[in-house]
């Protein structure tokens, strides 16, 4: 259907979507819109009467072909031209293309990510993908959790009917980065690394927990590495991180392949400790888990645990995130709603 | 884990005589996070032991009595009688003259009610004309087990006004430490562990009991009940403890015993129960008592009872004390009488065999069990009890005789005169584990904590919990206890000392690294580059779930054959992982339409996810499933807007973006009609097979590389998806697999500017209507390029395509041509010749004619 007539056109575009929108197609016939056309053609000017007149009428008819045509909704529309750069016969100003930059906006998730990822590339880290699809090896076996150890409990994870996993943790690259990266050691240089990305647990949701998530693993490894080292490190990035100084403190943990493992809390960076919403009135808030890298996860990796000892971290992205915007709800990331996405333009 | 301060105070108290909060900041820095902790004194202010002496008949009411209670005239603003004492009516059956009580005076607050949303405060009121003053309490009121038949009768030595909370040591701090952190730490589900480490990280010295500590002294067996214990399954059960106890008289508890259960959250049951519980709850391991003689039942005919481990067998089936029959799997260990099921070992025991009121003799056992069958057992049926909690984590076998003996002397001290052991102290003990010493240097300790600590005070942090540690050449030889199951490597010796010592005192420094700089991610780099060009372009980034319905698979064409599907999804709607982005972002289009959010605005907009998708079929160098690094975009607007703003198809508005897109990188990418793409080449990958099946042949175009690979696609969706997915007339978009982009430098493909003017000529070509505009495009490039006047550069660009009712058989299309020259002024007739030239080239290969 093509209309000379933009009115037109537009009431034919528009009852064409409602038609294919609704259930029931003939309520089309007996839309207002339709009705306001034929009112309008006493209002025009004498000339545009007769065609806009026949356009309508035409229009009607289509809208009954249409709802008499039970496969109309299914119509395979025209072939076009695919390598054109326009459709033919539309004129400059009626092409379609890149809408306004005002409405762009980056996922404020991936934005973050890449503020952390800067500090981590100025303390010399690399960073790595994690994989959202993988094997029990990597996820647990390699990382000192054998078959059947109830600290896999801890973590709720998906499997495929293929056996395989939907990782739980971004832990499920280190043994992978630590053997790439084990070269490094022969040359005196550390293995550093981060691991930003997407991971799965099988929990139900709420305003504070989703199955989709996004973690930032960190690894160290070197000559005479120490706890202390994995605290100051925490500490420089989240200092760097919030821009202000903070304290910081531990609680041991258990992870199979940390020991010692540790929880670490920050002084509340929006309160400053003295307590507010945020951190649940606390001064404190429990960010992430982590520890000194088991040895037979290093010797898992072909490193000498003897030799060489180092630190990893895990640690929720959505979190810092949520905390950083003060958004309430976790779902809010990925449930794609242009008027959450939109407030980050 | 719960534990009370109270009672383990009874270890010698090291480390808990601090203020509450103190004490949870140094459990939290050196032990485990502290979930809650509750001050029980609170709960109990005010309460009194009373003697009730003088109790009438209520005039007014059957079942109500009148008493005066002595309270040792310690409650103030109370109305009392001429001797001092206090008038509380009291409706409890057992309520008598000459008892003590406990008594709640009014302004005190009902103990049970303490932690609900509406705390219960006593007051002088009056029953029936009668004034009571507060009220006796019942064991349910004051929090001590569910019994409510009447009013809790003192049964220590107590006298009247002293507080009832110390008579029972109700003064106590609860505290509720994570279980989590004590996933390696099977000891501290006990009390004593618990203390034993209180001790520790105090930096003071623990010593256990003597009773645990030293070889039990075996029962001696009293009158005679037969008794066997079979192990049929050593290998999953290393050690099975069992013995007899006659004549038990079943009833409820002493109050101590009830108060300390119900105070850590288990529910008072009766005495062999509570006893079997108190021990688990004092040494963290699981007991489990049986009735002798419903054992012996279960075998007809047979003159002892028996108790086995072993499989189950096909078809049998059991009874659990919580009511729920099961049959079993064939993997988890059972206990047995001769011929039947009669528990679940080491999970929950069998109804059949439940000791009840009626118990008369008892069969007492002490076992250990596979930390991971039982794991994989409570899984499998869903039980997690306390037993799972704790053998789960692996307890020591080597407790198992001290552990054994102090429950059945418990049991003997509480359930009667008559009580005695029955049997001899069975101990089929398989245990062949030898603690071996682990051996270690100061200096590896130090390395790896950033301190310098002397070896005389690592031998101290350890021999607090009762390491035995011996120092040789500088080295530590350090022997966990018998009760310790964590300590292999020396790792765990460095964790020790470390968590003792205290993790707050390490020394903050950052670890030196060489001015190297770390070279960035290229492929984390691209992303954020392709979003921030896109976003730039007014394009809004999106987050999607990696798991999609399988409806939403098969309404896009797409097969769930060839997608992983999940075991244990959360819903039909995260059942498969996405073969392609695109479904994702077309289920998001209605909703984003129908929002209110957008009226009112333009409604239109602009939607692009950068994530990884999967499918069976293509795998990666590691035999796994090849991630594919894909990019999706959709352009949609609502009739209205489209029909203001936009003509012709959709197709044009995603097909921009993606010129936009690849622009930046100056990337190549040949177009090619879908519906001119052979089978086979749609097939040449799963993913490629998957990607195109939301697009509609006749308008969509896939991406080929230099290499005529496929890696991507741009279109509008089939008459079907629209449909499906209720989009908008409006609606298009493009998917491809951005590794395309990785070996692709971004840049500008700059090109220096002529100084000289330049010439602009506008050429218009008639030519067939089926002629491809890039056929023509490319061919009028190549021309205007080997043709054009030396040292020249020009640009072409489109200006219109025009296809007129009079003239179906074909079209014009305008382009408008820029040329210029480095080092001289061209002129428009070299141009205008130019142009002719490339038309009448145009003209022998197309047919084309210049108008």
């Amino acid at each position: 259907m093509d209309y000379q007539h933009p009115r037109v056109r537009e009431v034919a575009a528009l009852l064409t979507d409602k038609k294919r929108l609704s259930k029931d197609g003939k309520s089309i016939l007996r839309a207002p819109e339709l009705g306001a056309l034929y009112a309008e053609i006493g209002g025009l000017p004498a000339a545009d009467r007769a065609s806009f007149g026949k356009e309508v009428n035409k229009l009607k008819s289509e809208l009954e072909k249409l709802v008499n045509s039970n496969d109309a909704q299914t119509k395979k529309l025209p072939d076009i031209d695919v390598t054109a750069p326009f459709d033919q016969n539309v004129e400059e100003g009626r092409r379609p293309g890149p809408l306004s930059s005002a409405n762009g906006s980056r996922h404020p998730l991936m934005a973050e990510r890449e503020v952390i990822l800067d500090i981590f590339y100025r303390m010399g880290f690399k960073a790595f993908e994690s994989r959202q699809l993988d094997d029990d090896y990597h996820m647990f076996e390699s990382l000192n959790f054998p078959e059947g150890h109830p600290a896999r409990d801890d973590y709720d994870t998906f499997t495929t009917t293929d056996s395989l996993i939907a990782p739980a943790h971004t832990s499920t690259m280190q043994n992978r980065v630590l053997k790439k990266l084990k070269s490094n050691l022969d040359k005196k240089q550390p293995i550093a690394a981060i691991i930003p990305d997407r991971v799965f647990r099988n929990e139900d949701m709420d305003a504070r927990h989703e199955h989709t998530f996004y973690q930032l693993e960190g690894i160290y490894v070197d000559r005479a590495i120490h706890a202390g080292n994995l605290i100051a490190t925490l500490k420089t990035f989240l200092q760097e991180y919030y821009g202000k100084e903070l304290k910081v403190k531990t609680q041991p943990f258990y992870f199979p392949f940390t020991e010692p493992s540790f929880e670490f809390a920050l002084s509340c960076p929006f309160c400053d400790g003295k307590g507010c919403n945020i951190c649940s009135q606390s001064g404190w808030i429990e960010l992430l888990g982590c520890g000194m890298i088991h040895p037979n996860v290093l010797r898992e990796a072909g490193i000498d645990p003897n030799e060489f000892t180092g630190f990893a971290w895990g640690c929720g992205i959505d979190r810092l995130v949520m905390m950083k915007y003060d958004i309430e709800d976790v779902r809010h990331f990925e449930a794609a709603k242009l008027e959450f996405l939109r407030q980050f333009r | 884990m719960k534990v009370s301060t109270q009672w383990m105070k009874d270890f010698g108290g090291q480390g808990l005589d601090v203020p509450t909060d103190k004490l949870v900041e140094t459990i939290g820095a050196q032990l485990g996070a502290v979930e809650e902790t509750t001050d029980l004194s609170t709960h109990y202010k005010g309460i009194l032991v009373a003697k009730v002496v003088d109790c009438v008949d209520h005039p007014n009411a059957d079942r109500l009595h009148v008493c005066k209670i002595d309270d040792g005239h310690k409650a103030d603003d109370v109305e009392r009688d001429d001797n001092g004492y206090v008038q509380v009516v009291c409706g409890a059956p057992n309520v008598r003259e000459g008892l003590l009580v406990a008594w709640i005076p009014p302004g005190a607050v009902v103990p049970s009610s303490v932690e609900t949303s509406e705390p219960f405060v006593l007051e002088a009121r009056d029953l029936r004309g009668q004034k009571s003053n507060g009220m006796l309490a019942s064991q349910k009121e004051l929090a001590i087990g569910d019994s409510h038949e009447g009013i809790l009768v003192i049964d220590e030595p107590a006298k009247p006004g002293d507080s009832f909370a110390s008579i029972y040591k109700l003064n106590d701090q609860i505290i509720d430490i994570e279980n989590k952190m004590f996933t390696h730490r099977p000891d501290c589900f006990g009390m004593l562990g618990v203390a034993r480490e209180i001790a520790g990280i105090s930096g003071q010295a623990f010593t256990s009991p003597a009773w645990y500590l030293n070889k039990p002294q075996l029962p001696v067996s009293g009158e005679s009940l037969k008794l066997e214990v079979v192990n049929e399954v050593p290998e999953l059960v290393p050690r099975f403890m069992a013995l007899a106890i006659a004549n038990v008289e079943i009833k409820p508890s002493p109050i101590w015993l009830q108060s300390f259960l119900s105070r850590v959250g288990v529910r008072p049951i009766n005495n062999v129960v509570d006893a079997t519980n108190y021990i688990m709850l004092l040494t963290a391991q699981p007991m489990h008592a049986y009735d002798y003689d419903k054992v012996r039942a279960q075998d007809k005919g047979c003159d002892h009872a028996t108790i086995l481990a072993r499989r189950p067998l096909p078809d049998e089936k059991l009874e659990l004390l919580n009511g729920k029959e099961i049959s079993f799997g064939g993997q988890e260990i059972i206990i047995a009488s001769a011929s039947k099921p009669i528990g679940l070992g080491g999970v929950m025991g069998g109804a059949s065999t439940e000791v009840d009121n009626q118990t008369k003799n008892i069969i007492l056992e002490c076992a250990t069990f596979d930390m991971y069958n039982i794991r994989r057992t409570s899984m499998a049926h869903g039980i997690f009890s306390d037993a799972v909690t704790r053998f789960n984590k692996g307890q020591s076998p080597l407790q198992n005789d001290r552990v054994i003996v102090k429950c059945a002397e418990l049991i003997k001290a509480i359930a009667g005169e008559s009580a005695g052991y029955a049997s001899e102290l069975i101990d089929l003990n398989n245990v062949t584990t030898v603690t071996k010493p682990v051996v270690l240097s100061a200096d590896f300790v130090n390395a790896r904590l950033g301190l310098s600590l002397s070896i005389a005070i690592m031998k101290q942090l350890l021999q607090n919990v009762e390491f035995v540690v011996e120092e040789k050449d500088n080295n530590l030889s350090v022997t966990a206890p018998f009760w310790r199951t964590d300590i292999e490597i020396p790792e765990d010796v460095v964790e020790e000392i470390g968590r003792l010592y205290g993790y707050d005192q390490l020394p903050l420094v950052l670890p030196t690294r060489s001015l190297k700089p770390a070279s960035k991610n290229t492929m984390i780099s691209l992303k954020s580059r392709l979003s921030d060009r896109l976003a730039a372009g007014g394009a809004n980034e999106v987050l999607t779930y990696s798991f999609v319905h399988g409806k939403l698979l098969s309404s896009v064409g797409q097969d769930s054959e060839k997608a992983f599907e999940l075991n244990n999804a959360l819903s039909p709607e995260l059942q498969f992982y996405r073969v392609s982005l695109t479904p994702s972002l077309l289920e998001k289009v209605y909703p984003n339409l129908r929002s209110d959010y957008v009226r009112g605005e333009d409604n239109e907009f602009v939607l692009f996810e950068i994530n990884k998708t999967h499918n069976k079929g293509d795998k990666d160098e590691e035999k796994l499933p090849k991630e594919w690094q894909s990019l999706a975009l959709l352009f949609a607007a609502d009739a209205k807007t489209a029909a203001r703003k936009y003509q012709g198809a959709a197709y044009y508005g995603a097909k921009r973006y993606l010129s936009f897109l690849l622009q930046e990188s100056q990337l190549n990418l040949k177009l090619v009609p879908l519906k001119d793409i052979k089978k086979a080449d749609l097939e040449s990958s799963t993913w490629v097979s998957q990607l195109v099946k939301p697009f509609e042949p006749g308008r969509s175009a896939v991406l080929i590389d230099e290499l005529n690979k496929i890696r991507g696609i741009v279109g509008e969706y089939t008459a079907a998806v629209r449909q499906a997915l209720k989009l908008p007339d409006f609606a298009s978009g493009f998917e491809l697999d951005i590794s395309v982009f990785e070996d692709q430098l971004p840049g500008s493909g700059y090109i220096a500017l002529p100084r000289f003017p330049k010439v602009e000529q506008d050429v218009t070509l008639r030519v067939p209507k089926t002629l491809e505009y890039a056929e023509l495009f490319d061919f009028i490039w190549d021309k205007l390029d080997s043709d054009k006047p030396k040292d020249t550069f020009f640009t072409l660009v489109p200006l219109g395509i025009y296809q007129k009712d009079e003239d179906p058989k074909h079209k014009k299309v305008s382009f408008r041509l820029w040329i210029s020259a480095y080092d001289r002024t061209l002129t428009s007739d070299v141009v205008n010749e130019l142009l002719d030239q490339v038309s009448k080239k145009a003209e022998k290969e197309f047919g084309a004619e210049r108008v």
